[in-house]
Order: C-alpha cells, then structure tokens, then sequence
C-alpha cells in the first residue's frame, strides 16, 4: 500500500478523514486472521504480520510524515529537512538503528521522539509550549477518541524510523552519557515502584510469565527484544494507530500507577535505550512500520 | 540459579497456606548477562530520583512517593532478598497498617467481592485531561486475574500469582484463616516482605477499602462462593469489567 495520502496538513482531523475509507477496508480484511488457535503470542503475531505484509495502513505515517518532515512550518518557516540524527544533517537512512544516542549539542541522550523536538525547536524555532500543544497534547485523549487523532510526532517518527527498515539496531554505548542512559534504563526495568509494587523485570524479564491470558515479552531476551523494539513506530490495529516505543513504555507505566513518563525525558530515552540495546545484540532486523493486533 | 525471596515469610502456624500464597514472591532466574545482580546499581538512588523528578509529571506531589516507598527501597537495595533484621523491620512496619472494616468483620459479601476480583480499573494516573486515567470517583478493582486464576468459570488469568481456585474448600473458614485471608490481601508485605504482590489495603496509591478486602476474602473463603465449586459446564462468564 504506497497510496500517497493527498492532505499534507498536520491537522489531524483532515489526517483521518483522509485515512478513514482505507480503515474500513483494513478492518474489513482483518476478520480472516483474528482466530489463531493455541499457537504463542510470538508466533501469532508473525502470522498476523504476514497476513497483512501488503496491507499496512502505518504506509500512511510513513507517508504524511514524509510531508510534514518536509513542509516549512514554526516562526522560523523552516521544515526539519536539515535535523541532525546523528550521521549528520538531513542524514536519515540508518539513523534510527543508533538511537537513542548522544548528541553533542544538547549534551543529553535523545530518542527519535526527543531529538524531533530538539529540531523542532532549533530549526523550526517552536518553544516548548508549542510542541506541548501542537503535538503533545493529543496524547491525553483516550484510544478510543485517537483513532480519529492520529499523532503528528508519531507520522514525523515513523517516517524517520522507516529509513533504518531492514537494519538490525547498532547500539554501541560509545560516549559516557550513552553508558549512563543505559545504565539508567537498566535500573528502572528492574526498580520497584507505583502502586502495583512491580518492576518491568517481573514481566519481562521471567520466560513464561502470562499475565490476564497474555503472554508477556521478555525484553531481556535479544531475540525477543529485537523483534518487538524493531517493530515500533507500529501500526496497532485495537487501536487503529501508530504507536511509538514511548508510548508503549508509557502503557506498562501507567498500568504500574506511576505518573506520566514525558515524551523525550531522560527516562523515556533511558527505558529505549536499555531495550534497543538488548535488540542490537541479536540480528533481528527493523520493520517500520511494524504491525501489531494490540500492543 | 533460582532467588528464592519467600525464605523468611512467616510460617509457623499455616504452612500450606503459607507456602502457596508464598510462591506470590518473586523467582527471577538470574540471565546470562546477570542484569538480574546488577540492575543498574551503577546509578545512584539520587541520581535515579532526579532523572525521575525531571522526566515525569505529576498531578499532585504525592505522587512522587510512588517511587520513594520505604518497603520497596529496601527490597529493591537487597534484590528482594532483605537480611532477617530487615525483613521483621518492614513487616513490623507493613501490619501496623493494617486497618479492618468498620463492622470489624474479615468477611463481607462475597458477590461484591467477585467484582472487586474482576475489576481492572483504578489508581491509573496520567497528565490532566488524559482520559484513560481511572475515574477516582468509581469503586477500584483488585485485577487477581491478572496474576491469578480464581473462578474457575472466568475465562482468562495470569500466572504470576498461585491459583486461588478452591481457596476455602481447601483452608476451610476458620477465625485463623479469616485473618490471615484477609491480612494477606491488605498487606501481603505484612507477611513476605518483598512479595511479588501488591499491597492493596496500604501504600501511596492503594486500591482497595477495607471493605472491599473484605469482600473478597469472603469471595475466596464463602462456601457458596464459585471459587469453591467445580466449574459450571459449559458457562463462560462474560467480561463484566474488560
Ligand atoms: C504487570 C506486568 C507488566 C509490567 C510491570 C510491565 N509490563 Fe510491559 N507489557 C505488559 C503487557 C500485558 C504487555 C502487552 C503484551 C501484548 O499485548 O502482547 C506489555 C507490553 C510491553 C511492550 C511491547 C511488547 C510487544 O510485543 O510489542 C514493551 C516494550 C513493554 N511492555 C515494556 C515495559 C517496560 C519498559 C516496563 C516498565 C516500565 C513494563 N513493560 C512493565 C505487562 C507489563
């Protein structure tokens, strides 16, 4: 599905509508994959991913953030063309493979998501203010109400993440702020805390573990973890959206009662990192967009 | 190499009980990569905490005592394994908040208890406006079946916790075990210090009244209740709280 979406706009409602017809045929195709027998979770997915290989309406984030990456926008009518991922201004193929990394201009450790806003500010001239709202803020309404607000910072993200498609991730860990990130991931997987008195790590890092009739991923595993952190931005089908890896991180927080994890902090890219970095040790490749049943 | 984190849980009186509610603790094989000896001591707790303060946003400051709780520090600084000082300390600590219902009563009303089992919403916090929050003004559930089976006729469960199923028809309902039942929900950590399972009666952001800890004591404990009969044939209870 390569159907170039015709509205440019950032406005997500014009996004939606614009997507609404292909929805409906997706939907529609989807009934004949639903009912996988006893197979795993892991298998079921891929099944499901191959299904629907052709099928992929995240095409569509790939495609209007290819228009919104490009599109002069911010009081300095700039477009993001020039953003620096860290192979060098405007370098996009192979980017996301290495991030979250350090980048010296801002002195921290950036994901995707982060390093956007970082150009959004630098290049664009947007305040922090603006980027809550004009792309922030929508992660506040509820999934059901998403699926006619599809988020402009995930189309920016599955776009750029579509260039590192078909590259395993290369997380070399080289700059002290990169081992400390990662260091800082590492401690919050398996720190105890919320209301729920869990870690990550009671989930995912045990084999076998299900919890409410769902077999739960062990990020731990590189194998495992490459494939599921080389499938986000992924086009979730419960949702009928394209989720990022901080908002999956975000839901599992969520549902351990803590509060909510800024999109771009220190923690987000600190979460990533340790999992992409867990990815990058076997040879799963990435697959933007990914597609999930739910995610 | 298995961690076995029930080894100073509490057991002189109900060992069976004790011992299979126990396995509620948590079992982390230790990996290859050892993550599990390591988890990130490299980063201080201070440092840890101001990554915290800076990446989250909190609705009220209380919120930030969800990743400063004195039980959960300890476990975390020991990787769940607290010295024997340690351990009598936080349960000391832990059964000291526990509180009963007003008609002071370990068993309520097990139909209302099989809703609290059910339900998963509740204590979910997110940014203002953010709509998939738990409404606080609606009663919480407990989620067991995220971790447990417990009716045998809901259709799906976790297992990180023990099978509940046939609870009191096992244990029977004596006054001891009205306690310890209905304790053990409250506060598990009253009994395994760093048990896998949520106190739900104590801690910043609990989700249960004394009430409903009640209920669902009677819910696993009542004779009538469906935990303590076989399977209805052919009926799949619906989803009342997806
Ligand atoms: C109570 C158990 C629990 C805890 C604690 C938990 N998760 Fe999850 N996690 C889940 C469940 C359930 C899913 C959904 C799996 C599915 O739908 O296949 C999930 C999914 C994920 C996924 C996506 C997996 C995929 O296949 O796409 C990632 C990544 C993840 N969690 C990371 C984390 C991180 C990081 C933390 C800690 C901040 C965390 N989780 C804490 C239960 C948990």
């Amino acid at each position: 599905m390569k159907t170039r979406s015709k509205s440019a706009s950032p406005s997500p409602k014009g996004l939606a509508s614009t997507h609404r017809k292909a929805w409906l045929v997706f939907l529609c195709s989807t009934t004949v994959v639903t009912g996988f027998a006893q197979a795993s979770d892991d298998a079921k997915f891929s099944a499901y991913r191959d299904a629907l290989a052709d099928g992929n309406p995240g095409e569509f984030w790939v495609d209007d953030g290819e228009d919104l990456f490009f599109k002069k926008a911010g009081p300095k009518n700039a477009s993001l063309e020039k953003c620096d991922f860290g192979l060098g201004p405007g370098v996009l193929e192979g980017a996301y493979a290495q991030m979250p990394r350090y980048f010296s201009d801002t002195d921290r450790v950036e994901s995707l998501e982060g390093r956007l806003m970082t150009c959004m500010k630098t290049l664009q001239g947007l305040d922090d203010k603006q980027i809550q709202e004009q792309y922030l803020n929508i992660h506040y309404l509820n999934a059901a109400e998403e699926d006619n607000r599809v988020s402009p910072l995930a189309q920016l993200a599955t776009f750029v993440a579509s260039k590192s498609s078909e590259m395993p991730f290369q997380i070399a860990l080289d700059h002290p702020k990169e081992q400390h990130a990662y260091e800082l991931g590492k401690k919050t997987f398996w720190h105890r805390m919320g209301a729920m008195d869990l870690s990550c790590a009671h989930c995912h890092a045990v084999p076998g573990r299900v919890l409410r009739g769902v077999e739960l991923p062990v990020m731990t595993d590189p194998e495992r973890a490459g494939k599921v952190m080389g499938a986000f931005p992924a086009y979730v089908n419960k949702d009928g959206n394209v989720r990022t890896q901080w908002w999956r991180n975000e839901r599992c927080l969520l549902a351990m009662r803590l509060p909510w994890l800024k999109t771009g902090s220190e923690i987000d890219a600190a979460l990533i990192l340790y999992q992409v970095k867990k990815a990058s040790e076997s040879d799963e490749k990435i697959a933007v967009p990914g597609i999930k049943p739910r995610a | 190499m298995q961690f076995n984190f029930c080894q100073y849980s509490f057991r002189p009186i109900l060992i069976g009980l004790s011992t299979s509610l126990c396995l509620a603790g948590i079992s982390l094989p230790v990996a290859a990569n050892d993550d599990n000896l390591d988890r990130g001591k490299a980063v201080s707790e201070a440092k840890f905490l101001e990554a915290v303060k800076s990446s989250f946003l909190v609705n009220h400051p209380d919120e930030w005592k969800r990743f400063t709780d004195p039980t959960l520090k300890i476990c975390n600084q020991t990787l769940d394994k607290p010295s024997i000082e340690q351990a009598n300390a936080i349960r000391k600590l832990e059964k000291a908040n526990i509180t009963l219902p007003k008609d002071g009563q370990y068993m309520g009303d097990w139909q209302k208890g099989q809703m609290w089992v059910e339900g998963a919403h509740g204590g979910r916090i997110g940014f203002p406006g953010f709509v998939d929050a738990d409404d606080p003004s609606k009663p919480n559930g407990a989620n067991c079946y995220a971790c447990h089976a417990v009716d045998p006729n809901f259709p799906q469960h976790g297992n990180m916790g023990p099978s509940l199923t046939n609870y009191g028809k096992l244990r029977g309902q004596s006054a001891a075990i009205q306690k310890y039942t209905y304790e053990y929900i409250f506060n598990a950590k009253a009994y395994n210090p760093c048990s896998l399972m949520p106190r739900f009666g104590s801690g910043e952001g609990h989700l249960l009244t004394a009430e409903q800890v009640a209920d669902i004591t009677a819910f696993l404990l009542d004779p009538k209740s469906p935990v303590n009969n076989p399977k209805v044939d052919g009926e799949v209870k619906k989803l009342s709280h997806p």
